[in-house]
């Protein structure tokens, strides 16, 4: 047993099972083959990932490891939220003075604020590279392996990408700062322009006809249990389609330039210790690609690079995190709108859309709020969501960076995010008081304060 | 170790590793450092000196160290002001140089510091620990500290200190004089002398020409017209120049120019300003009553009863529970019985005389006289023969009840 002090966690009595592991934890140090077995089916490493995986799915310039990213940046998430969980206050007179405390006195709590605040901009930045990265590679097409489902696995990633939108949209509002009262009256008036229902749907976000305490409350039960439980289930679903699918798409580029064949299925293979401990299995058809020099070990190879590009997104977010200092504006006043009034830079494009959709004719004013806020958007996800089934070109576009057959296509997707960067460019940056246009170089005017 | 793979990828991870580690290092100490350094530690450091230079060893033991607050639940301030400005109650310091001067001692006896905190009175970001986000100007704070140095900013005439007048003012806004507050007893001045009233309400009494000013310090900076105003785009810059002649800054006003100077003008706008709603507790405002007032009615009442038959019964005490009918006392609460049959009441209830009892109390009666109304026993003598009044007073009126009913009843029965 590698951690002595944990001795008594060993079950020693009884007979054991046959293939069963009889400890909880594995050796570091195996000295007998029972030993090292038990350490690899015990490894949770080792049951995420497969044994072997392709050289070419490791590559760093082939995925850039976004999707690894997001999930560090997610963990991160998790792990400077709790302490946060314990210093925060969730109520409209005490949550202000509760994030003073945590940038003011509470030991580290500057830049543990910073670190969640940082880590979850950046979250939304990753994650949607991620996307692209997905999109250009053709990575949501089924390449030659068998059971392949990727167009699904495509949807849950645009849904991942709704819910990390979401999350960061009511961490907004906990600090109960302006910044935080109205971009979430920004967002969820954009709601609101919903034909017919929008009013309702308002009422049911906030909790009310105004935001007041039972939307903090409402936002802060989808930030800490809702949203992340949800995030965690559709990423675990997303990583196992992954191997299910055979691995990244990179893979099913490899395995049709070496003109691999389909393993044969296979009646020893198996995913569940009943498998072992019986003797029995389900048979599972795989696609396996069984050159040796092609493929390394998940351990250590995959896990290796894993805890690398974990190690390195919190490296970053730590030293980012100490020269970003999140800020904290005026406690909320529902009565004095801060001059502009911006919703999260995400969602600007939109505000910028809504903006240039709005037409005054006369003092008769057609709001583009439903354009801008509803139809474009909700257009845009569907596309999104359906495009894998729109996308005609042949499979072996699957896992290659700006395919031939898929040229015009990534074409047309790039010049939308550039069309979407160019609007939350105009919105956060040159955006100001009385939402006028100043160039980077032009000073907005002096915004009054009372002395 | 063996070579386990035919990967190439540990040579190209190597340095990847170790640039990563690097940076883990790095962050560790950018932010073990960041969060360490304050300028209050050395502030700390330097007045547990300056006390060991003047007192010696043993007394600089006793300066706290560590971050200090003064925190106020009522008004949901935690002043972390002392964290540096440790000499505040401390002797001896009063020509130190800030933030080591003791706090005038005067003030601070009608205005304790854990009572009503630093920011209340001197304004600043009390739970900020570094003097730039305490003292501002700061971005998102709109209280900066109301020293000398705002002042000088904004030329005040005489009194370079005098902004901090205007917190004074949201406690005292109902005094038409605060000691120490003499730009703001200066404004209240003008206020009555030139008849503002005529055409605002102030604190619900005046005119309705111009806009009622009882909370006007509340009007967020944004909301005042900056278009003709030069130099400072502030509230109370707009406020100076709008005493000094209104029609400059709002041309359509019906407001007379009344040429006020440029001291009557800034003061008159720190008068202004002050007028907030503040989450101050009540019971920190002076000049307004914390009881309840008693009418009229109930005071002459109160005094007819006292200069009357039962007038003992008053000053003792006993009528808050007791009336005592047949003397004319009317006990306003009326929870014990009516002591004008006490004699007859006491042996019915009790099954001893009134002497008896009073001398040896049961019940509740045994514990107001024993802590709230302490009767010696010549008071207790002169408290028998009063009731022994009282119930011949009584009798005389049942009597007299009586034969007025007798009287009466033929002419009730005829109708």
């Amino acid at each position: 047993m590698a951690f002595p002090f944990l001795s008594f966690l060993k079950r020693s009595q009884g007979p054991e099972a046959p293939g069963v592991h009889p400890q909880p934890f594995w050796s570091f140090r195996p000295r007998s083959d029972r030993e090292s077995g038990d350490a690899i089916v015990s490894n949770f490493a080792l049951h995420m990932f497969p044994a072997k995986v392709s050289r070419a799915s490791l590559a760093w310039k082939y995925s850039f490891w976004l999707g690894t990213g997001s999930a560090a940046l997610f963990l991160l998430l998790i792990l400077s939220g709790g302490p946060l969980l314990f210093l925060y206050v969730p109520s409209v007179e005490r949550a202000y003075a509760s994030i003073k405390d945590i940038e003011y006195v509470v030991t580290f709590g500057s830049w543990l604020r910073s670190v969640h605040r940082v880590g979850a901009h950046l979250m939304v930045v990753v994650v949607a590279l991620h996307l692209v990265r997905v999109f250009l590679t053709g990575a949501y097409k089924n390449g030659v392996g068998q059971g392949q489902k990727r167009e699904w696995n495509w949807v849950i990633g645009v849904f991942l990408l709704l819910f990390t939108l979401l999350l960061s949209f009511t961490g907004y509002l906990l600090p109960w700062d302006q910044l935080a009262f109205w971009a979430v009256t920004v967002g969820t008036n954009i709601a609101a322009s919903i034909p017919f229902v929008g009013p309702q749907v308002r009422e049911l976000l906030i909790g009310g006809r105004a935001i007041d305490q039972p939307t903090l409350i409402r936002f802060y039960v989808l930030h800490i249990v809702v949203l992340p439980i949800a995030v965690g289930a559709l990423f675990a679903y997303h990583m196992w389609r992954v191997r299910k699918d055979g691995g990244l798409a990179a893979v099913d580029k490899e395995a049709r330039e070496n003109e691999l064949q389909e393993a044969p299925a296979s009646s020893t293979k198996t995913y569940t210790l009943l498998g072992i401990a019986r003797g029995t299995s389900p048979v599972i058809k795989a696609t396996s690609i069984s050159r040796l020099d092609k493929m390394v070990n998940a351990v250590p190879d995959l896990v290796r690079r894993a805890n690398l590009v974990t190690l390195a997104t919190i490296a970053l977010i730590s030293i980012l995190a100490t020269f970003v200092r999140s800020p904290l504006e005026e406690p909320a006043n529902p009565l004095v709108t801060p001059n502009p009034a911006k919703a999260p830079w995400y969602f600007l494009w939109l505000q910028e859309i809504v903006t240039d959709t709005t037409i005054k004719i006369g003092s008769f004013t057609v709001n583009g709020a439903f354009v801008g806020g509803v139809v474009l958007p909700g257009l845009l996800v569907t596309l999104l969501i359906l495009w894998p089934w729109l996308d005609r070109s042949p499979k072996e576009a699957a896992g290659v960076w700006f395919a031939r057959a898929r040229r015009r296509q990534n074409l047309v997707f790039l010049l939308l995010c550039a069309f979407v960067l160019t609007l939350t460019f105009v919105g956060t940056v040159m955006r100001g008081p009385y939402w006028h246009i100043y160039w980077p170089w032009e000073a907005w005017p002096d915004i009054p304060g009372r002395l | 170790m063996e070579k386990r793979t035919n990967s190439p990828y540990p040579r190209i991870d190597r340095p990847v590793l170790a640039v990563v580690g690097v940076l883990l290092v790095i962050s560790t100490v950018l932010f073990a450092r960041n969060d360490r350094e304050h300028e209050w530690r050395w502030y700390q450091a330097e007045f547990k000196r300056l006390v060991a230079e003047k007192f010696g060893p043993d007394k600089a033991k006793t300066v706290p160290t560590g971050l200090q607050q003064i925190w106020i639940p009522s008004m949901a301030k935690a002043d972390r002001c002392v964290t540096c400005h440790q000499a505040l109650g401390w002797k001896g310091f009063e020509t130190a140089d800030e933030p080591f001067r003791t706090h005038p001692a005067e003030i601070l006896k009608s205005h304790p510091p854990e009572t009503f905190g630093c920011t209340s009175c001197h304004g600043g970001q009390g739970w900020a620990i570094d003097a730039g986000p305490a003292h501002g100007p700061i971005e998102h704070w709109n209280e900066p500290l109301l020293g000398k140095q705002l002042g000088s900013e904004y030329s005040l005439v005489d009194n370079k200190a005098a902004l901090m007048q205007m917190n004074c003012n949201v406690c005292h806004r109902y005094e038409r004089e605060t000691k120490g507050a003499d730009a703001i007893n200066h404004a209240k001045k003008l206020v009555q002398e030139k008849g503002c009233r005529g055409c605002h309400v102030v604190n619900g009494r005046g005119g309705t020409i111009g806009p009622d000013l009882t909370y006007v310090g509340d009007k967020e900076a944004e909301q005042y017209e900056y278009g003709r105003l030069s130099g400072q785009k502030t509230s109370f810059a707009w406020h100076v120049a709008h005493f000094k002649d209104p029609r400059s800054l709002v041309t359509e006003t019906v407001m007379p120019n009344f040429n006020f100077g440029t001291k009557d003008a800034q003061a008159l706008a720190m008068l202004v300003l002050s007028w907030k709603k503040s989450p101050v507790p009540a019971a920190f405002i002076p000049g307004v009553p914390h009881s309840e007032p008693q009418t009229e009615q109930e005071k002459a009442d109160e005094e007819r009863m006292k200069t009357g038959p039962g007038g003992w019964f008053v000053k003792t005490g006993c009528f808050v529970c007791h009336s005592i009918s047949a003397l004319g006392v009317k006990s306003p609460a009326q929870i014990g019985p009516d002591l004008s049959t006490a004699v007859e009441d006491v042996q019915s209830r009790f099954g001893r005389t009134l002497d008896d009892f009073l001398r040896e109390p049961t019940g509740t009666m045994s514990v107001v006289l024993s802590r709230q109304i302490i009767l010696t026993p010549e008071e207790k003598a002169v408290a028998i023969s009063k009731l022994r009044e009282a119930y011949a007073e009584h009798e005389k009126q049942k009597a007299t009840a009586a034969k007025a009913d007798k009287q009466a009843a033929p002419v009730a029965a005829r109708h």
